[in-house]
């Protein structure tokens, strides 16, 4: 050890000794233990239970519903600040400029969980925001991130906490202090891998998907052993030479070793199929398809995983040798319709595909947004690229751009009005293909890239499951945040610019706003405590917003829990 | 202009960017020296960062670490005024005063590879001077690798 001796004239006094950084705060460490009797079978029948919300997308079926409905389209004008939960971070972190508030709380008899950027873990008072006990991972300063330092949220079961950190381990977490009961190693840092997505619980593992798709992985899923933290198994998204889906892949060289198709958005599930439904990420490079030619599965596809075995039992591409950065990660929303078991996906290549989800046989394509130019998918699934980066250095301009008509933010289905409530991003994008060598832990998208910052637009566009737009709510800014709706027939987004707006679900008249102040990229829910609906919403504007917004660069970055419910006069008659 | 490395510290020097008021108000970040933390018997590391007089710089200012694991630091505040310890950790960031001409000592836990900021995070000691670097060297575990080819690094 490098050292420099004691100074002799000086007698050192002992400096009081260390603690904990969240010690010096109000929390008093503990949370009420009413995590330990989340189980699987009360996520299976989450929706029975309004007042919580226990999973990533409030049920496994994610449709982001809840069947709460004191807060009503009558009633939501009046809605107001019920709490804020502010947190500002000490010292250096990891993507100072990028890092964003992507949270989706889960909510257990009136505590909420909650994860920030740069491994931060909250436990708060659901009713006041109190804070309850913090946890913080420390964060390599230098961990690769494509998109910036974010997590979409934690899972709670038998009284544990899990989160994934940016350095690609696995945490569980006692849900009553926050201590660390196991930490996993699940992915190699210097491959450029991290994990920024919201845990899965099925049965006794959780289910987690990597990152890393810009930097030349091969993509997994991964599912843990929610008691000790062992692997039971990984999937890979990319088949090896000689497995299934190996030959759209070159038959010579390492382009499947470096293809992506990571899974960074919780998928979906139904215990009758026993099947995940889980959205896969772009190839690599993104926009050099000439490196890679061939399909490319399992890149932009949804695969339907056993859950028990972790094998892709079937897939359905949404875009086939990818040239235009159009993962698939987002959601798949399940639901029935002429007693057919089907799935919702609206793509990022502005096109939704409802599919058969009992054998992922293609039921309906239909466009969601104004333009398209990339290409064209038929009704029946055929695929024609038109517009695309080929020759080295000569710039294309296409509609969406690369973060998508729809971004990874999610959709809202209500079986109420049986209709999808999607956020719509219109931009488009420019760009060129310039080659580059792989090398491990580098950005490899083989372009030169630049989103548009004007002629742009969003909507929360309405759509029945036949495709038929039903009605949109424009705005004139792209909408770049998951969407919720309530059994009250309210609709709740967040705008870039900060406000959080109320529609009506069978109209999109617009109901109700607040301006938040800083700009909307995350996952609203809501809940109840003692008989009162809450809905609360992170906020905290930032991540890829130069991938999706950079006309919004310079909007304010934030961090903050914003929670609102009815005035006490309010009467409450019909809620739950 | 272009400079080799060897040429930096007497570049930094020369234009006085290595300490307090010079060129700049404070002294630009990470131009400190570098220090090696020892692993001991029991596969504890352990370290000793200095707070130099009047230079509200850490001596080192980059720690190295073989590995990631537990690391024990003792802080010793040379200087005539009071700072403190800001020190990433799992679970919690450690904290701790570090009044004039104390010391003590805090055990932190941090994963590898990668590097961390510690800071003493009062008044503006971290815009002076008082930011330095834990660099953790080594690889993740086998089971947490990719199953394919070695692939080619920068």
């Amino acid at each position: 050890m490098t050292d420099i001796q004691d100074r002799t004239d000086i007698e050192y006094g002992e400096a009081p000794p260390p603690v904990d950084f969240g010690s010096l705060t109000t929390a008093p460490g503990t949370a009420p233990p009413v995590a330990q009797d989340v189980t699987y079978e009360r996520i299976l029948d989450a929706r029975s239970e309004p007042q919580n919300w226990l999973t990533y997308y409030g049920a496994y079926d994610g449709q982001r519903y809840s069947p709460l409905d004191q807060i009503t389209t009558e009633n939501v004008v009046r809605l107001t600040p019920a709490w804020v939960f502010s947190f500002s971070p000490h010292g250096l972190h990891a993507g100072q400029s990028t890092y964003a508030f992507e949270n989706c709380p889960i909510v257990v008899e009136g505590v909420m969980y909650v994860s920030g950027w740069d491994g931060w873990v909250w436990a708060l008072d659901a009713k006041t925001g109190q804070l309850l006990w913090q946890y913080k991972h420390a964060i390599p300063f230098d961990v690769s991130l494509c998109c910036g330092n974010v997590n979409r949220g934690v899972a709670v079961a038998h009284g544990k906490v899990f989160v994934c950190t940016l350095n690609a381990h696995v945490l569980a977490l006692d849900a009553t202090t926050g201590e660390c009961l196991w930490d996993v190693t699940s992915g190699d840092v210097r491959a450029g891998e991290s994990l920024t997505v919201a845990p899965l619980v099925v049965k006794d593992r959780i289910v987690v998907g990597s990152s890393g798709g810009e930097f030349g992985v091969r993509g997994h899923l991964d599912a843990y052993d929610m008691e000790t933290g062992e692997r039971v198994w990984r999937c890979y998204t990319i088949p090896k030479p000689g497995e299934p889906g190996s030959e759209t892949w070159p038959q010579e060289g390492e382009a499947w070793a470096r293809g992506g198709a990571n899974g960074w958005i919780t998928g979906t599930f139904d215990p009758e199929t026993n099947l995940l439904y889980w959205g896969t990420g772009n190839p690599a490079p993104d926009f050099d398809g000439e490196v890679r030619p061939g399909d490319n599965l399992y890149t932009d596809s949804v695969i339907a995983v056993d859950a028990d075995t972790g094998e892709i039992r079937w897939h359905y591409q949404c875009t086939p040798h990818d040239l235009w950065d159009y993962d698939s990660n987002m959601e798949c929303i399940l639901f029935e319709q002429d007693g057919r078991k089907l799935l919702a996906h609206f793509d990022k290549n502005g096109y939704c595909f409802v599919l058969d989800r009992t054998n992922g046989e293609r039921v309906r394509i239909f466009p969601f947004v104004d333009r398209i130019t990339w290409g064209e998918i038929s009704p029946d699934g055929q695929v024609t690229p038109r517009i695309y980066p080929d020759k080295e250095g000569e710039e294309v301009h296409f509609y969406p751009g690369p973060a998508g008509a729809k971004e990874w933010t999610h959709a809202a289905y209500s079986p109420r009005t049986e209709l999808f409530y999607v956020p719509v991003q219109d931009t488009g994008a420019t760009v060129a293909r310039r080659r580059r060598e792989f090398k491990e832990g580098i950005p490899y998208w083989g372009a030169a890239v630049t989103v548009d910052a004007k002629d742009m637009a969003g909507s929360v566009s309405a759509f029945n499951a036949s495709g038929e737009e039903v009605w949109r709510w424009r705005n004139d800014l792209p909408m770049c945040a998951s969407v919720l709706v309530t059994a009250g027939d309210v609709v709740f987004a967040g705008t870039p610019s900060g406000t959080f707006v109320a529609l009506d679900a069978r109209s999109g008249e617009f109901l109700w706003q607040f301006n938040c102040g800083s700009g909307h990229h995350s996952s609203p829910i809501t809940y109840s405590v003692e008989g009162k609906q809450y809905v609360a919403v992170p906020v905290g504007w930032g991540a890829w917003v130069e991938g999706f917004l950079p006309g919004m660069m310079g909007g304010p970055h934030g961090q903050a829990m914003f929670v609102f419910s009815l005035p006490e006069d309010i009467d409450s008659a019909g809620g739950r | 202009m272009t400079t080799t490395a060897s040429e930096r510290s007497s570049a930094l020097r020369e234009l006085g960017l290595d300490g307090q008021n010079q060129a700049t108000i404070g002294r630009l970040l990470a131009t400190g020296n570098i220090g090696h933390a020892e692993e001991g018997d029991d596969g504890r590391m352990r370290a000793r960062i200095r707070i130099v007089p009047d230079q509200l710089i850490w001596d080192p200012s980059v720690l190295v670490l073989p590995h990631g694991g537990h690391l024990d630091i003792e802080f010793v505040n040379d200087d005539q005024n009071t700072h403190c310890a800001l020190v990433p950790s799992n679970g919690d960031s450690k904290w701790m005063w570090l009044p004039n001409y104390s010391r003590g000592t805090m055990s932190v836990t941090l994963d590898g590879p990668g590097y961390y900021w510690f800071s003493s995070n009062i008044g503006n000691d971290e815009g002076r001077g008082l930011i330095g670097a834990i660099v953790v060297r080594g690889d993740v575990p086998e089971s947490a690798r990719l199953d394919r080819p070695k692939q080619p690094r920068p």
